[in-house]
């Protein structure tokens, strides 16, 4: 991936409202072993995922990428994005085997100056629903997309 | 679990974070950049020849820390920021403290600073975390 030029800042400021398409999402009990021994954990009691998956399930479950995320963007490159922070709620415990509802948005894209540097602040965040509609989680997402790095 | 104001959540110890593991993340997450799985290219950034942690993955050491210390369900919300990247063969302690304790419909909640701590003495991760201890 690479995008030379400074895209438009009105390019930018338009993400914002964006909707990915949504759809649901089951963390499988596979995947869901295989990410806890990723953390160095044993595997967690009876059916609950290890929250970590609150990044990655949400991103796919909401039909979207980290690739598609850093294209809107229009990310000069994979190494020019950084991570402000990630904002995770949980209102249940998150389950593997259960089908998630999960939407997914942006919230925020501005464009800043920092430092004599440029980059693009853009925001996205998730929602996940349980069958019943109970909401399970939301996280937020700011990532930092740096420009003129080349 | 009595928790007051000042007290310190006992330490989770990554002595060696291990590149198979970011590997197995990347897959997991489809996560296209190589910076997670091909040490040239972080060579190339100035890093070494290491692959840089994912951020999920470096947050995940303090999820364990919490579990451990308030249980697998306690979790109610986590803030991190990522100041510094994790490399592999880094030397990796999840720590915190707790800054307040509150009543809120019908749970106490523990509201806590969190970090990951190196060996070299930086703090790559930083953030907060809120727990449920009833």
């Amino acid at each position: 991936m690479t995008q030379s030029s400074l895209p438009d800042e009105s390019e930018i400021r338009a993400l914002v409202g964006h909707e990915f398409p949504g759809g649901r999402y089951t963390i499988a009990h596979w995947e869901n072993f295989l990410l806890t021994e990723c953390t160095g954990a044993p595997p967690l009691p009876g059916d609950l995922a290890h929250p970590v998956a609150l990044f990655h399930m949400p991103i796919l479950g909401a039909q979207t990428s980290i690739g598609e995320m850093f294209a809107l963007g229009q990310a000069e490159s994979d190494f020019s994005i950084g991570i402000e922070s990630y904002d995770w709620e949980f209102f249940a415990p998150m389950r593997e085997e259960l089908e998630y509802d999960v939407t997914g948005r942006i919230t925020s894209a501005e464009r800043r100056e920092e430092d004599g540097r440029t980059f693009d602040r853009i925001q996205f965040q998730f929602d996940l629903h349980e069958p019943d509609n109970r909401h399970a989680a939301r996280t937020t997402i700011t990532w930092h997309y740096r420009r003129n790095l080349t | 679990m009595k928790v007051e104001v000042g007290d310190t959540i006992p330490e989770w110890h990554m002595p060696s974070v291990r590149a198979e593991r970011m590997r197995t993340m990347a897959a997991i997450l489809r996560d296209p950049n190589p910076v997670h799985w091909d040490p040239r290219v972080v060579e190339k950034l100035g890093f070494g020849h290491h692959t840089i942690n994912q951020g999920p993955l470096g947050l995940s050491y303090m999820i364990n820390m919490l579990h451990e210390w308030a249980g697998h369900e306690s979790i109610r919300r986590l803030y991190m920021t990522f100041p510094k990247v994790v490399l592999d063969e880094d030397d990796i302690t999840a720590q915190g403290t707790v800054t307040a304790v509150r009543d809120e419909n019908g749970e106490t909640l523990v509201d806590c600073d969190i970090w990951l701590l190196r060996s070299d003495g930086d703090k790559p991760l930083q953030g907060k975390a809120t727990v449920c201890i009833s």
